[in-house]
């Protein structure tokens, strides 16, 4: 099957959408489908070879998080040139609200198009406003996808459609044989935090204020920070006494993930809410970490309602100090989880969640392939963008 | 001059006003055109979907020599006769489908997990496949309605010598399965791997009285029954 694979966050930052569509990408390479996906990208090197550039993008502020978004000509030419030069059988567009490559792929394409939801924004007001300008587009989908029931519920309230269900994958074959990094054995007593550490809602203020509850518990724990942001902002909230208690790793790259999680003893994610998706919990599961992980819908779904996983209430230091010592100083507990895990995250192996996806490309196919859309669509393109 | 000047601008800005209105016209004509192609290829979809989920159930039926499920794969093939020869997808076709799904949920069919656990899978798969093709077609006519409700589409009648499209409503709830086929299952701990107790008592292969046609059943999303299909 020739797929076509539109993302609309920039390639070389990092992001889950972009990770979510490499994964698959790669994955439906594997099975042997002709792939190729198109992206902004601000370093055209980083590209791997089967996608293609769609330009600059520029940052703007979106459900809390820092999305880089682009619409423009020139990246409209080139989605433009990409639909014609490759006759996909099926389109499948990646967050297609966001003003970005997959809304322009959907506006400029005509024939069997799936699209992947992956935020869940039970009250965007941006979709509300949007929907009537978005419709055009969006009715020419043929099935959707999302990757949680909260992402689900979202275009049911916004879109009036609905979706199929398939959750995100997680390649458990890069995963699963990580060692250790460097200078960062586990010693029985590392808590590791993985995410952006400026970033509010990645909760790493919670497990920062949870530090002297914990160190009253087990008082040779040690914080293992890995992920971009300002680490003196980070280490001016830590108790001054604690402060060689923290490592911060800042940025690290795909490769060393992995070994960041079997660098600790537990893998925390302090999260305070607005999660469409744990993908970074079953990477730690694939990896064999015990997880400590907020209790929100997301989470408390991948963790089995806590079978695979300890949660603690949002935003509770206390339960979550109490919960991180109870695991540091029970080996036995840990090895436990991290079995629980490891079974739990099965499901969610990359080869498994695409041919779940293939048989939705199956469903729309037909002897038609895609095309670029008559000109009155690029009509209204230039109206709106 | 100044009368000229005048008309000229008059004529431009009403030449610019009748074009826009045409581009916008045949943009909407353009948009009822897609959307006509998505419901014609989601109804194609749909039916063979259905046909083959028709013969998974017989295949079934035939090697566990399930009688009522025969029957109801019987009618269903009679309906699928009709729609072969033009015949629309309408309430009749529903009626025989909705039958097929009760068949297909009642605990003869799911007693035959150890009898003949491909055929059962067969028919799990082809059931689900029917629920994904079912909420495309539907999805599909949701927004062809949708459009096709504007007044503007309706007063300048834009959609043509068109028919309506009418949504097609069935049962297909998937059955539960307590087999290892299930993914979702093997998530979960290993207590939960009973298999079908409940469902051994032979004599239960009563007629499903109590059960009221249950329209509206949706796809609740659950696509872990494609697992083996596509491999």
């Amino acid at each position: 099957m020739k797929i076509g694979i539109a993302c609309p966050y920039t390639w070389d930052v990092p992001g889950g959408v972009q990770v979510h569509v490499r994964d698959l990408a790669e994955t439906l390479i594997d099975m042997g489908h002709d792939v190729s996906v198109i992206t902004p990208v601000n370093d055209e090197n980083t590209l791997p070879p089967y996608a293609v550039d769609a330009g600059h993008a520029v940052p703007v502020p979106y459900n809390g998080s820092v999305a880089r978004l682009l619409m423009g000509p020139v990246s409209a030419a080139r989605v433009r040139r990409w639909l014609r030069d490759n006759d996909f059988d099926v389109l499948h567009v990646h967050e297609p609200t966001a003003p970005s490559v997959s809304l322009l792929a959907c506006m400029l394409a005509d024939g069997p198009m799936v699209a992947t939801f992956h935020t869940a924004n039970p009250r965007s007001k941006i979709l509300t406003v949007a929907h009537g300008a978005l419709q055009p587009s969006m009715e020419k989908v043929r099935a959707r996808i999302a990757v949680s029931e909260a992402a689900r519920r979202t275009i049911v309230e916004h879109l009036g459609a609905d979706a199929v269900l398939i959750p995100n994958g997680v390649s458990i074959r890069a995963f699963q044989d990580a060692t250790p990094l460097p200078a960062h054995t586990p010693n029985g007593a590392t808590v590791v935090f993985l995410g952006r550490i400026d970033e509010p809602r990645k909760g790493l203020d919670v497990l920062v204020a949870a530090l002297p509850a914990l160190m009253d518990r087990c008082g040779d724990a040690r914080l293992l920070v890995a992920g971009p942001g300002d680490s003196e902002a980070v280490l001016d909230r830590v108790d001054p006494g604690l402060r060689d208690r923290v490592t911060l790793l800042g940025l690290v790259s795909d490769a060393d993930k992995p070994r960041v999680f079997s660098s600790g003893d537990v893998y925390c994610a302090p999260n305070t809410g607005q999660e469409s998706f744990g993908i970074i919990l079953l990477e730690a599961m694939a990896v064999g970490a015990p997880v400590v992980a907020s209790d929100i819908d997301a989470f408390r779904r991948v963790l089995d309602d806590g079978h695979a996983g300890r949660l603690f209430p949002v935003g509770d230091t206390e339960g979550l100090a109490r919960a991180l010592a109870d695991l540091l100083a029970d080996p036995g507990e840990r090895h436990l989880l991290a079995e629980r895990g490891r079974a739990a995250v099965a499901a969610y192996d990359w080869p498994v969640i695409a041919e779940q996806i293939v048989g939705v490309y199956e469903m729309v196919a037909g002897d038609t392939p895609v095309s670029v859309a008559a000109s009155t669509d690029q009509e209204t393109i230039r109206h709106s963008a | 001059m100044l009368t000229t000047l005048r008309e000229v601008t008059l004529v431009v800005v009403t030449v610019a006003v009748v074009v826009m209105i045409a581009t916008y016209l045949t943009w909407l004509a353009s948009r009822l055109d897609r959307l006509a192609v998505r419901v014609t290829d989601a109804r194609a979809g749909l039916t063979s979907q259905l046909a083959l989920r028709v013969d998974a159930a017989g295949d079934l039926a035939r090697r566990c020599e399930l009688a009522e499920l025969g029957e109801a794969v019987a009618r269903a093939r009679s309906a699928h006769v009709g729609r072969a020869a033009g015949g629309p997808l309408d309430n009749d076709v529903e009626a025989v489908e909705n039958a097929l799904s009760r068949a297909l949920r009642s605990p003869a069919v799911a007693a035959t997990g150890d009898r003949a656990p491909d055929a059962l899978h067969a028919v799990d798969v082809a059931a689900a496949r029917v629920a994904l093709a079912r909420q495309l077609h539907n999805d599909a006519v949701r927004d062809v309605r949708a459009l096709r409700g504007r007044r503007i589409v309706r007063v300048l009648r834009l959609s043509g010598r068109r028919g309506l499209p009418a949504y097609f409503e069935i049962d297909d709830a998937l059955p539960e399965r307590g087999d290892s086929d299930n993914r979702n299952d093997n998530r979960n701990d290993s207590t939960n791997d009973s298999t079908n107790d409940s469902t051994n008592d032979s004599t239960n292969d009563s007629t499903n009285d109590s059960m009221g046609a249950d329209d509206g059943g949706r796809l609740d999303g659950d696509m872990s029954e494609f697992g083996g299909f596509t491999s």
